[in-house]
């Protein structure tokens, strides 16, 4: 602690001395503080000046439920970070706190993983650049409206049970008529184009106000786009059965065309026109 | 010292067996820059979220209800949508017709019924809240009930709505 | 003394669980009513107006006894 403490003049200049005295006082924390040591004197050579950039997370120990939610600040040399968001939390995770929890998966916007609230806008954290030219403090809350389980960890039991409850799998009676799979023309796949695409990461769903209100009674706009995919689909023949399920004051009319689930979307699709079609197909088919 | 080797003892704290003083330092630091945005005690805090049936089960799906679902929503925007030519009508016509007259104040009452009726039902769950819902639901089939006695007597009694704004606006 | 709406659901969720460990065989019961008892007791000093805290210690009850509740789990520790 003392030696520490004269050298905290130092730190500012350069962090390579205090990560060396570390190596020596905690062996345990000797893979780590080689790794920082190396990445200090490749960027000396370089020569580059750091790029420092603060993130602010929300953190929650759900072990400790009697303290309040805070904000941890903590800052990276975005040089030596890769560009995304998910980079970012990965190697704070990594290097400067271990308890920080988040969901990540496959870093590439695929598994739906790592959706959370980054300045204000859900995204998907590997989808999300770091903007690079301004140095504002970068704020990242779990998806909003959600049960916090730790973190950035949202509860999301809720939204599973309801994408559960519009049954989504193909429902057929009748056999494919070569008996070997269910065919369908090029026109009829071209409707699901936009629809299969939904990762079900729930940015749109915990965006829209009216799944804030009601989120146990509306299905929100991603089990609404889902429900779509199935009712767009040629070879699926439970069509009535399926709008019936929506037909009632909660289920699908709750949506008022706030159109927020189309603008935060991190794979780009339009829930919103999703919606649109149902609730045509439905004034129109009686 | 907290402000000056911040980013050092974030790095510390984790690792570290004697930083314990130096974490509660952080600790205090990072709680006075807690929450700024929200406010300390809700005014109205909603009421928690009851999740039915255990994980696995599906959400249980409401019995179909067409006159509360599409029929609802088609008469709703047929409603709203045949607004715009009654509102017109009158005042391109230059005439004053009592029926037609008649026939707009019925729309908007109907029309402003089905609105205030999709903002009770937002913003007052019928799960969480059912004593307020129904007494918001008669409160308002209350206020539709005077508006509509009051336009009654207004088109019997006096000028009638199209021609009140007709003066107002020339007045 | 009159029970809070939330002091309530407390209750039932600890009478659920009892109710529930009595489906356990006859040997292991002292253990899953122990272990129900020694949860509660963990958070008996929250106060009775702290709703987050309470509300996400009951989400988190339930869940474990949803969890315990499995008949394929025949002992607990």
């Amino acid at each position: 602690m003392a030696a520490l403490r004269s050298t905290s003049a130092r730190i500012l200049g350069a962090s390579s001395r205090p990560a060396t005295l570390r190596l020596a006082a905690a062996p345990a924390a000797r893979g780590f503080a080689q790794l920082a040591d190396g990445a200090t004197e490749s960027q000396k050579a370089s020569g580059d000046p750091a790029n420092m950039k603060t993130f602010q997370i929300y953190r929650w120990n759900p072990d400790t439920p009697t303290e309040k939610p805070r904000m941890q600040s903590y800052t990276l040399d975005l040089k030596k970070t890769g560009p995304m968001v998910l980079d970012a939390l990965i190697r704070i995770k990594n290097e400067l706190d271990p308890t920080l929890t988040f969901r990540r998966s496959c870093r590439e916007g695929i598994c739906g993983s790592c959706a959370m609230n980054i300045n204000g806008t859900n995204t998907l954290a590997c989808l999300c650049r770091i903007p690079a030219e301004d140095n504002a403090e970068m704020k990242i809350y779990p998806l909003p409206h959600t049960y916090v389980v730790k973190d950035l960890v949202p509860d999301l039991t809720l939204f599973y049970k309801q994408y559960k409850s519009i049954k989504p799998y193909l429902q057929r009676d009748t056999p494919s008529p070569d008996g070997k799979e269910y065919r369908q023309s090029k026109a009829d796949r071209k409707k699901l184009d936009g629809l299969y695409e939904c990762i079900l990461c729930a940015c749109c769903s915990t965006s829209c106000p009216s799944y804030w209100w009601n989120s146990e009674e509306y299905l929100g706009p991603a089990i609404l786009l889902q429900s779509y995919r199935w009712l767009a689909d040629s070879r699926d023949e439970r069509k009535a059965e399926r709008k019936a399920a929506l037909d009632n004051s909660m289920s699908l009319y709750r949506c008022h065309t706030i159109l927020n689930c189309t603008r935060t979307c991190p794979k780009g699709l339009n829930p919103g026109l999703a919606i649109a079609e149902i609730k045509k197909e439905m004034a129109f088919s009686g | 010292m907290a402000s000056i080797a911040r980013s050092s003892l974030l790095r510390q704290s984790a690792f570290a067996a004697k930083s314990l003083r130096q974490q509660s330092v952080l600790q205090n630091a990072v709680r006075t820059s807690a929450f700024h945005t929200t406010s300390r005690r809700n005014i109205l805090p909603p009421p928690p979220q009851r999740v039915e049936g255990t994980v696995n089960d599906a959400v249980p799906v409401p019995p179909p209800s067409p006159s509360h679902g599409s029929y609802h929503w088609t008469f709703e925007r047929l409603m709203s949508a045949g607004l715009v030519p009654l509102t017109i009508a009158p005042f391109a016509a230059g005439s004053l017709n009592p029926t037609l007259d008649a026939v707009l104040c019925a729309a908007l009452l109907i029309h402003s019924h089905l609105g205030f009726q999709s903002v009770i039902i937002d913003y007052i769950p019928k799960k969480r809240m059912p004593n307020a819902r129904k007494f918001f639901m008669w409160g308002l089939n209350a206020a539709t009930a005077i508006v509509g006695l009051a336009l009654y007597e207004f088109e019997t009694t006096d000028v009638g709505l199209t021609e009140t704004i007709k003066r107002v606006w020339k007045a | 003394m009159r029970l809070s709406g939330l002091q309530k659901e407390v209750l039932s969720l600890y009478r659920q669980c009892l109710r529930e460990s009595r489906k356990k065989p006859q040997a292991t019961r002292p253990h899953f009513e122990s272990y129900a008892r020694n949860e509660f007791q963990k958070y008996i000093g929250i106060d009775r107006k702290d709703f987050a805290a309470v509300e996400f210690l009951l989400r988190k009850g339930r869940r474990q006894l949803e969890l315990y509740s499995n008949p394929g789990i025949k002992d607990i520790k």
